[in-house]
Order: C-alpha cells, then structure tokens, then sequence
C-alpha cells in the first residue's frame, strides 16, 4: 500500500511488481507535480496507473490495484483495475486472492451505505432505510470481511492495513488477523 | 541593432560579446512585421482577435487560418510565420491529447505553452525532423487562450510565448505590427471586470486602430473560450463570418452598410 | 473449462439451533447459456434430511437416483430412517466407487439427526467427506459462499434467522458468479415441520 495525503492504491500480487509499480508511480507523480506545479489528483493518477499498466499489456505487471482517494469536488472515489490497465470507478471493490469471498459481503453490506443514487436499502433486502455511511461503520465492515477472509483464504492474514482519507487528511490503522 | 551587425548574427550557437543571440531577436523582428492578434482575459473566458492580411482579392482568406483550436478548452493565435505556427500547433495538439490520454483530464494551458516552449526553444545544431525542431528559431509569436477547470470553479487563461521560448502570462496582451499601439489602448481600456462582451468591443476596437486595411468580417478572425452552458465545460468556438459581422457592428466597429458594401 | 462448473450450481448448508438449513439456486446452464431456471439441485432423503447435489446436471439426476436406490435399499433392511452420519458415508463410499471415473458432483448433506440434533456434511466428488458444526458449501459460488457464511454466519440461530441468512449468504453469492443463480429455493428442517421457501432473485 502506498499513498499520498489525498491518493492510497492498494496493491496486491506478485510483490516485486508492487514495489516496482509504487516506486514508477511515486516518480510520475513527483515529476507531474514539478512540471505542472499542482499535486496529481486522484482521477488523474487513476487514469495514470490505466495507462501504465496498458503499456505492459504484453509483459504485464502481475498486480491487482485499487486507487482510492477525493476527487475534484472532494468526493470520495474508489478506481478497480485489472492487471492490464481495465478500470472503472466504483463505490466499494475488493481485489486480491480474497476478493471473490469479500465482494459479495461488500455488495450485502456496504451498497446503500456507500450512497448508491439508484438503489434504497442494502442489496437483496427490503425495507432498509438508506443512511449515509459513517466512518466507524466502514470501519466496522473492513474488519469484519477481513476477519472472514483470513479464515477461509491461506494467502490472507496476520494483519490488515487501513488508511482512510478525509479532506482533513490521511488516518493509518492496522488491525491484527489470525496469525496462521 | 542593424549597426551593430556582425559574424555573431550568422549562427543560433554563439552569443555576442554583448550578449546577445541575434537570430532570436530577429525572430522577434520577424513576428513584429506579422498581423496583428489580440488576447483578453475576463472572468467569463477569454478571446482573441487577429487581423488576417488579404493581399489579393482572388486569395480566400479563410485558407489563411490565424487561430488554431488546440483542444476543447485552448485557443491560439499567432503573428509571423505561419508555417512555423502550424509545427508549434502540431506539438501543442499532440501534448494536449497525450496528456488527456494519460490523465483523463484537460491540460492546463500553462502547461501546453510550457511544452511548445521547449519546442521553440530546441533551435539549433542537432536538430532533425524527428524531433520537430529546426536549426533556426520558429518566426512566430503565440497567444495561448484558454480556461483550466479546478473542481466547479474556472480559471481563464492567457499566454503569450515568442520565438526564445520565453512565455509570461497577460491579462491584455497584443503581438504583431500593431502590437505596440494596440498594446497601448488595452492598457488603458482593460478592466478586470470586464464582461466577455466587453471584451469583444475593445478586441475589435483595438484592432480596428492598429490595422492599414479597413476592418471588415472577412480579414479577421475571432474565437472564444467560455463555459459552455449546458455542457458545463470550457469550449473553443471560431465565430463564424456572420458572426463576425454581428459582432463588428454590434460593436459599432463598421456600420452593416460598410460590412456588406465590402463583400 | 472445467466439468465442475459447465453447468453452473450453487449449494449451501448452515446449522441453527435444533434446526438446519439447506439452499440451492436453480439455474442449469451449457457454460454462459441459460437452459433452465428451475432444475432441481436438492433431494429429500427421509423426513428430516435432504442431499444438494451441485455439480455436473445429469450426474446430480443419476446420482440422485441411484443414491435414493441405496437409501431404499438401508431402509428396508434396517426398518428405520437413515441417519445424517450414515448418509455422508453412504454418499462417500458411493462416490469412492468411481475413484477413476468419478462423477462430477459434491454431495451436501443436511439434515436432523434422531436426536433432532442439526447435522451437515459434504464430499469432495470422489467421496472425501467433510463434517463441520456451522455451514458446508458446494458448486462454482463455493468462495462467495464461503465469504458470506464465514461473515454472516452465528452459530445457535432460531428457524427464522437461520432463513434469514443462509438466503443472504446465497443470493449475494450468485450475484458475483455468473454460472450461478436465477432463482433460489431454501429448506429450513426443524423436528416437526420443514419449511420449503422459493426465493426471489435476480433473474439476470
């Protein structure tokens, strides 16, 4: 995982390709900001990181990324990718070896909560009032489909990192996951 | 300066004892004999107008563009050589498309008239067509009229940049022969208050002045950048030749009896 | 592709308390194709126990069959209901039969045992069993299912809760995998009803 004050991607895959993915994006984002004297924002990089992984589309970087962070009008924004640069912007996204264990929990639980414009109430339920998200509760769900994941999946455990942006600025957590 | 001609003016790789690297100053020369372009800057948007020389009335004036649409959201304008222009255009295009390409946004109009600079300013041995530029410099000054989008709020914008690579930003700003005349009366006539249609007025006034030829729909040209209403964007638009002529007599700069009786 | 998943299927058994639940989806496919929306993935074997059979379509009919024809066969030699215990073995010594030509479902067992004791086991498609106190899943939304039980499920759930989730647990499940779904059935067996519910799901 790696982040600005306003951009994080989270990276999973082969590892030496995270580090080097990071590393490329951290330059291109030093030397966007010295040649157009403003800091790259979170779409940009997000169509950046599209771009950059398109370029190996033969030799690809064996990565799963999601860049989160505000966008222009401040809103929060979540960009899914898959290894060769397809990308969409989302309300919520799991990715990695866990991801087809957590996103249907996500799509259960975080749907109305992420203020989906077209849908009241949580997916597949009925009568739920739509109530914006809180930051304790998104909070609550990440623990929670962490600690599901690292039950069933072997690759995932020991613990979970959390970076939440505000406009305030960037939060770090980590939370520990059964150690085995 | 022409006194002071000597073996330095011949090459772009050797300064003066004084200093100086004559080739560039007389680009500079060069863009001073150049028709007249005129750049504003409001709270709305910007526009510019440029005077177009029709040095015969068999020549069709509008195979003589003076204004180029960089992307949606940039405009510019030139004085000098117009096939220089046309190399600088090209790079400013391509800059502004890969930068969409690879950020999915527009580039700022700083930034485009940084990376023309650095075209204009690779003159010199070891240039070849590969890399777009020559051994001379480019004979021609740009205006770089445009808007930068921040979240929900505008920022229009003007550059002018010349033949060294130099460029500064105006709110007012004239190139060409009547630059300095026309210079003048924006310096005395801008408001930064002013409305876009205020703008207009002084634009074609200012040009009206500083031009030989009578002013009329058919040697200018003209082009906004302002926020278009429904798609909420910054938007390039060359006015049409009826629009011209609305525009020069809505401005009182020819009577509609003088724009027709000039066709 | 896999034989597993040409068909498409989706299984899912969780304990409460003093009940069991047991859910499939309905959709038989030929790979991305619909066939059917109402293709049968759950047999009941005895009053209190029921087989999901996800896998291959025709191998979940004839194993279907000829696991009904075995439990015939228990019950008129014994002169009493099968146990959940005993049927997994059943089920696994059948399916071992087939070692090296094995057929292509993994068998969901759920039921009550004779002590009305909530009971649920599966197999692997070779006969491999797998008991487990809180829920078993089987079919190609397997790792959904696993996501969604292992986060949704508690254990000691009354007949009402335990509908309540182990339908979440599937149709959220189906609605990640595209082999899965369009419509769902759920069976909550309790020691003197069972509750047959049909779901409405997305049907896309």
């Amino acid at each position: 995982m790696s982040s600005t004050d306003k951009t994080v991607l989270a990276s999973a895959g082969f590892h030496g390709d995270v580090l080097t993915l990071v590393k490329r994006i951290g330059v291109r984002m030093q030397n966007y900001e010295y040649q157009h004297r403003k800091p790259m924002s979170t779409p940009a990089c997000a169509q950046m990181l599209a771009t950059m992984l398109y370029g190996k589309r033969f030799f690809p970087y064996y990565t799963y990324n999601i860049l989160a962070g505000l966008d222009a009008d401040g809103k929060g924004c979540v960009f899914s990718y898959d290894p060769v640069g397809s990308y969409e912007r989302e309300h919520y996204r799991a990715a990695g070896t866990a991801s087809a264990l957590l996103q249907p929990f996500l799509d259960n639980q975080a749907r109305a909560l992420a203020r989906i414009p077209d849908y009241i109430g949580r997916k597949n339920q009925q009568g739920v009032v739509f109530e914006p998200i809180s930051k304790e509760r998104a909070m609550t769900i990440i623990k929670d489909v962490f600690t599901s994941a690292a039950e069933r999946d072997i690759y995932t455990g020991d613990a979970v990192d959390i970076r939440i942006v505000t406009k305030d600025g960037l939060e770090e957590h980590r939370f520990p996951l059964r150690c085995d | 300066m022409f006194m002071t001609r000597s073996e330095y003016d011949r090459g772009v790789n050797t300064f003066s004892p004084e200093g100086r690297i004559f080739q560039v100053e007389y680009a500079n020369e060069a863009i001073k004999l150049g028709a007249t372009a005129i750049g504003i800057q409001t709270n709305e948007g910007v526009i510019i107008a440029v005077e177009k020389r029709v040095t015969s009335p068999l020549m069709e004036p509008e195979s003589v563009p003076k204004i180029f649409e960089i992307d949606a959201h940039l405009a510019c304008a030139m004085s000098g050589l117009n096939a220089d222009a046309r190399t600088l255009i090209e790079r400013a295009r391509v800059e502004a498309q890969n930068y969409w390409f690879t950020y999915n946004e527009p580039m700022s109009v700083e930034s485009v008239t940084q990376s023309v600079c650095n075209l204009a300013m690779q003159f010199g041995e070891g240039s070849d067509r590969e890399s777009g530029s020559m051994s001379r410099p480019f004979g021609v000054a740009l205006l770089f009229a445009g808007i930068d989008k921040e979240g929900s709020s505008i920022k229009p914008q003007l550059f002018h940049a010349d033949p060294s690579g130099t460029f500064v930003s105006y709110l007012a700003k004239a190139i060409g022969s009547g630059s300095e005349g026309a210079q003048t009366a924006l310096q005395d006539a801008y408001d930064k208050a002013m409305s876009l249609a205020d703008a207009e007025k002084l634009a074609l006034q200012t040009l009206k002045q500083v031009m030989e030829e009578q002013i009329t729909a058919k040697n200018i040209e003209v082009a906004t950048v302002k926020v278009n209403e429904e798609t909420n964007m910054p938007q390039f638009k060359k006015y049409t030749h009826e629009e011209r002529e609305e525009a020069l007599t809505r401005n009182g700069v020819t009577t509609a009896q003088a724009a027709t009786a000039s066709e | 592709m896999s034989i597993m998943e040409y068909n498409g299927s989706a299984v899912v058994a969780m304990t409460g308390k003093e009940c069991v639940a047991i859910a499939a989806d309905r959709r038989l496919g030929a790979q991305a194709q619909t066939v059917s929306t109402d293709f049968q993935k759950v047999f009941q074997m005895g009053p209190k126990l029921f087989v999901g059979l996800p896998g291959l379509g025709t191998d979940a009919i004839t194993v279907s069959q000829r696991l009904k024809f075995r439990l015939n066969m228990y019950t008129l030699r014994e002169e009493r209901d099968i146990e959940p215990k005993t049927m997994i073995n059943l089920v696994s010594s059948f399916l071992y039969e087939r070692r090296f030509g094995p057929y292509f479902v993994e068998p969901v067992v759920a039921g009550l045992d004779s002590k009305n004791q909530p009971y649920v086991a599966s197999t692997d498609l070779i006969g491999c069993p797998m008991e487990t106190s809180d829920f078993v899943v089987g079919g190609t939304s397997s790792e959904q299912l696993y996501g969604m039980c292992e986060s949704l499920y508690k254990p000691d759930m009354a007949p009402d809760d335990l509908f309540e989730t182990i339908s979440q647990a599937l149709m959220n499940a189906v609605d990640r995998d595209c082999l899965a779904g369009w419509g769902a059935i759920v069976h909550i067996i309790e020691k003197d009803k069972i509750t047959t519910r049909e779901l409405k799901a997305r049907m896309d």
